[in-house]
């Protein structure tokens, strides 16, 4: 059994299809890309799953149970996390607190227990705490040194991004969701994303699913390729596979590849 | 492997925010004291600097003084949760305060009881504790229905709330409720044997309510739930995908101020022993947004400082003497903060002072009647202007084109830039000098409520974060 | 029956004006996201414009120009002075705010509409003033049908009001000034890029949605003769129920809405209790918000990730 299952999902807006009958499943500690042009609906997949769109037909199953139309902050205290490709951190919280806040779904003090600072608050505060410090450090010294008080709108671009990831971590995932983990960044940091996918995966165990349009990322970590045009899965393999799809060539380059070569 | 530069750009960054914070002069000194100290001797530093104002207070107007300065401040507490926490603009937070208020009223006078005796008289501690859960729920119940709606729809919704609960008291059962004309002769609060019966006493245990929410606050706001609200401030959507439940952080927020604003309203019942419909208006609405916005949205202190600022600049408004000193006080403290270097400052002042004595000097000449009237300020401000100011034996009609002048001439300064903005504030602050003491000063009600309007508004503009809230990033 | 058609032509009447304030909240709401607190007092600004304006022409006991003109007079006044005022209101207090969050410029809006409705406090006094209309417009010169008396100020209200309507559709529909004002409604940032002058565009919104305010206050005035500071805030509340209640941004639905909140008031205060009216509308509203959050004929906006 699949740890994520989409099963013949479909989103339309009216007379739009987002997505398509989409088939598309997520094994335990594995890397799946999700690829295509832009518009294709690969945020639209990740909107599916967290349940900020309801499908409008088709089964999302994870870890054996369906998980459509529960609220997304239920579909996350499950273990699916993720990241926001527009970055959506909370910019007026602290780094740490930015980890921190991610902890609400599988913390329990009630308000009284907290404002009293009874054992059971104190104790999860504290592991709460060990466990925001654990995950930052895992960014090694790209995030481990700086001031873990300082607003996260301090940081440069490539932190908040390294930030989300250390944010949607702090939900105890099974499965990641990386919306473009590499995007804006040079060769060197996106040449680091790569490992870092791979060490998510090695040392936390988690699955992940990456969207990604830089093809060094995509053939650096994923076992597998997803390629979307239009909301339609159009192709599904290893990277190679994938990438001399024609049905993939001609979804970002057009349909006669060759005429356009020669032009 | 690090990469120098991208360090070096984020640490540049963070540290251009403390160059930023640390500023020059006073500001630097405050700003460290800010740093350094910790928040639980600066709530005990409040709660002993209340009991040593309390002991400075000696007569009663003083004593209700105070009095409303720490219900204002608990007011903006409240108010604080949601607005400031939760980021949902609650317009209908009036309505908790007039609930607790007339919920106080209800358990401790004649209401309940038939043809004007009789009734609950229930002691204090029963009467909050069933008061404060009502208010909880109720804020439960109005929170359910803000769920369906974010930021204007909810704000016109509860505003709604408030003039729902205007009118639910004025018209439903006025038997019980009291109608228009209120419900009085409460008992003041009372328990085990011993009774609460001096504006003094009610000032110490306001303070202690006081300082009792502000740590409840505090401790809440360090918690997760704190962190939860913070983050649904800053983003709703990324709240819910980082497993926080959106929708009952939402309602926590609305209850939760609902208990606060209900406590509120109970000392302010039981300390007049009457409560009114029109204690409970949009006005007082406003003025405790006033409050909140003046000391800085989503911060403790700024909420306190806000609601002690206003109440005692409301309170000075109302005097003669004071307001001149407030008024005079302002423009002088505006100037020298705004202007520099200063010999340009020595200039715009002397430009000020000369312009007035210049231009009554010359108007005395053409026509005595034309300076007959009396500034309004009186005191040592009052006999200094009164050879300053214009004031026409009739000035009302003179005092409101005044007035509009002025507002039109504040706009003309703010427009400006550079030398001519210093040339445009020399006649305007003499305009105002003017029509404040010819007009506005005469009617210190309406003067106060434009005052907190342009609050609002420029607080707004100038610095939103009001005077101690931090610096808010927001991408819109 | 005489009674139902009577009440239902009062309603159609407070409707209209309504529907006229609806209108300018919809546009501003529209075009900036903002919900203006101050359009009411705006309102209030032109039935007191149009209150002077019969003073000045020798008071309502000896008008010394014929009464059309003087009414055109009112009209005309009020529509620029409060479409100026509202521009300038957009000019310097709002539009500094225009990339500040979102919950600024709403506290901003409380302040004006405070420092409004406490400006004509000041300068005119707090009581209630009379614009004395049937001593210049005889109640007589209406029409009255099968025995329901719609008085000629009715049939005024009704007419300048469609027409404006009207002319306000014609406008946002053909127009270059409507265009652009769709364009900016819907996506500023690329409405700027496209060459399209996003300020003045936003100045002359408020210029239009003002002034419709002010005609309205002219025209309540002359309907209900009673005027003073504080008639602003509840009609404002209204009239913000009837755009959303419509649709908020739909001209037409502000129109519905409008009508429908002002027949639900005339109803519910000759059958049920006027001391209720308030909590009716309160009632529409919350049912509104909680089963067609887009109103009658507003759309869905997607939400963007």
């Amino acid at each position: 059994m699949s740890l994520l299952e989409l099963d013949q999902v479909s989103l339309t807006f009216g007379g739009l299809k987002a997505l398509w009958e989409l088939d598309l499943h997520v094994d335990e500690r594995e890397i799946v890309s999700v690829i295509g042009p832009n518009g294709a609906g690969k945020s639209t997949v990740f909107n599916v799953i967290t349940g900020v769109y309801r499908p409008t037909a088709g089964d999302i199953r994870f870890a054996g149970d369906s998980i459509v139309g529960l609220r997304p902050h239920r579909i996350t205290s499950r273990g699916i996390a993720r990241t926001f490709q527009s970055l959506r951190l909370f910019l007026n919280m602290s780094v740490k607190e930015n980890v921190k806040s991610a902890t609400y779904g599988h913390t329990k003090a009630s308000p009284p227990e907290s404002i009293l600072r009874l054992p059971r608050a104190r104790r999860e505060e504290r592991e709460v705490d060990a466990l925001a410090e654990q995950l930052l450090a895992f960014f090694g010294d790209r995030l481990q040194g700086y001031r873990w008080d300082q607003p996260a709108y301090s940081l440069s671009y490539a932190n908040r991004r390294r930030l989300e990831i250390a944010r949607a971590l702090a939900t105890r995932p099974q499965l990641l969701l990386l919306d473009e983990p590499a995007a804006g960044m040079n060769p060197r940091e996106t040449h680091e994303v790569t490992e870092l996918i791979v060490r998510l995966r090695d040392e936390l165990g988690v699955a992940i699913l990456v969207i990604e349009h830089d093809m060094h990322v995509v053939a650096g970590c994923s076992e597998r390729v997803v390629a979307l045009d239009h909301g339609v899965k159009i192709a599904e393999g290893s990277y190679e596979e994938v990438a001399n799809h024609h049905a993939v060539v001609e979804a970002y380059l057009g349909r006669d590849p060759e005429a356009l070569a020669e032009s | 492997m690090t990469d120098p530069a991208q360090i070096g750009r984020d640490e540049w960054v963070a540290r251009s925010a403390d160059r930023r914070d640390e500023g020059t002069g006073l500001r630097r000194v405050l700003n460290q004291l800010d740093a350094r100290v910790g928040w639980w001797p600066r709530l005990a530093a409040v709660a002993l600097g209340g009991v040593i104002v309390g002991q400075l207070l000696t007569n009663v107007n003083l004593q209700q003084v105070g009095f409303n300065s720490l219900l204002y401040a608990l007011l903006a507490l409240g108010l604080n949760i949601a607005v400031g926490w939760a980021g949902l603009l609650d317009l209908g937070y009036i309505a908790f305060f007039g609930f607790g208020a007339y919920g106080f009223a209800i358990f401790s006078s004649a209401a309940l009881g038939t043809g004007g005796s009789g009734g609950a008289h229930l002691p204090a501690i029963e009467i909050i504790v069933i008061v404060l859960a009502a208010a909880g729920v109720v804020g439960v119940l109005i929170g359910l229905v803000a769920l369906r709606l974010d930021g204007d729809y909810l704000a016109i919704v509860t505003l709604f709330v408030g003039q729902a609960f205007m009118e639910v008291v004025n018209n439903v059962d006025p038997g019980t409720l009291g109608g228009v004309n209120g419900l009085f002769g409460l008992d003041p609060l009372h328990d085990f044997g011993g009774q609460v019966s001096s504006t003094l006493g009610y000032y110490y245990v306001a303070l202690a309510a006081l300082v009792l929410v502000a740590a409840v606050l505090r401790l809440l706001d360090t918690s997760r739930t704190g962190r939860a609200w913070r983050a649904l401030r800053d983003d709703p959507l990324a709240a819910a995908a980082m497993t926080i439940p959106v929708n009952r952080l939402k309602v926590m927020a609305f209850s939760f101020g609902a208990i606060v604003g209900a406590l509120a309203g109970i000392l302010f019942a039981a300390q007049q022993s009457t409560v009114f419909p029109t204690n409970f208006t949009a006005n007082i609405l406003i003025l405790i947004y006033a409050c909140l916005v003046l000391g800085g949205v989503g911060s403790i202190t700024g909420a306190i400082l806000g609601g002690i600022v206003v109440t005692v600049a409301e309170q000075m408004l109302s005097s003669p003497t004071d307001a001149g000193y407030l008024f005079y006080g302002l423009i002088l403290l505006a100037l020298v903060a705004k202007v520099r270097p200063w010999r340009r400052l020595a200039w715009v002042l002397g430009g000020i002072v000369a312009l007035g004595f210049a231009a009554h000097g010359i108007v005395s000449l053409i026509s005595s009647s034309a300076v007959a009237g009396h500034p309004g300020s009186t005191g040592w401000i009052g006999s200094v202007v009164s050879n300053y100011v214009i004031v026409p034996s009739n000035p009302v009609g003179y005092g409101n084109v005044l007035y509009i002048v002025v507002l039109c001439a504040m706009i003309a300064v703010v427009r400006l830039e550079g030398v001519r903005r210093l040339l445009a504030v020399i006649p305007t602050v003499y305009i105002a000098a003017c029509c404040w003491e010819s007009r506005l000063i005469v009617n210190p009600a309406i003067t106060t409520q434009i005052m907190i309007g342009v609050v609002l508004i420029v607080t707004m503009a100038a610095r939103p974060q009001g005077l101690l809230g931090s610096r808010r990033v927001e991408i819109v | 029956m005489h009674e139902l058609l009577q009440t239902t032509v009062n309603g159609l009447t407070t409707g209209c004006l309504y529907a006229l304030i609806a209108l300018g909240y919809s546009m501003v709401y529209g075009i900036l996201k903002l919900l203006n607190f101050a359009h009411g007092d705006l309102y209030m600004v032109g039935a007191y414009i149009g209150y002077f304006v019969i003073q000045w022409f020798g008071g309502p006991n000896a008008v010394s120009i014929p009464v059309p003109l003087l009414l055109a007079i009112m009209v005309l006044l009020a529509a620029v002075g409060v479409g100026v005022l509202g521009m300038a209101i957009e000019r310097f207090a709002y539009r500094p705010l225009r990339d500040a969050p979102r919950i600024a410029p709403l506290i901003t809006a409380l302040g004006v509409s405070f420092v409004l409705e406490n400006t004509v406090l000041l300068l005119f006094g707090g009581f209630t003033r009379s614009y004395s209309t049937p001593t210049f417009i005889s109640f007589n010169s209406g029409i009255t049908l099968d025995g329901v008396r719609i008085d000629s100020v009715e049939l005024m209200i009704f007419g300048l009001s469609f027409a404006m309507m009207y002319g306000l559709h014609q406008l946002v529909q053909r127009t270059t000034l409507g265009k652009s004002m769709r364009a900016v409604a819907s996506d500023r940032e690329a409405a700027e890029m496209l060459g399209i002058n996003v300020d003045r565009t936003i100045a002359l919104t408020f210029f239009i949605g003002s002034a419709m305010a002010g005609v309205a206050g002219v025209m309540s005035g002359l309907a209900f003769n009673q005027i003073s500071n504080t008639i602003g805030f509840l009609a404002g509340l209204k009239a913000f129920t009837a755009a959303v209640v419509g649709g908020i941004g739909s001209i037409a639905g502000s129109m519905i809405g409008g009508l429908l909140i002002g027949l639900c008031e005339s109803f519910s205060a000759s059958y049920v209790s006027s001391e209720y009216t308030d909590l009716i509308v309160f009632g529409i509203l919350i049912a509104t918000m909680l089963l067609r959050p887009t109103g009658i004929l507003g759309q869905k906006a997607l939400q963007k990730v």
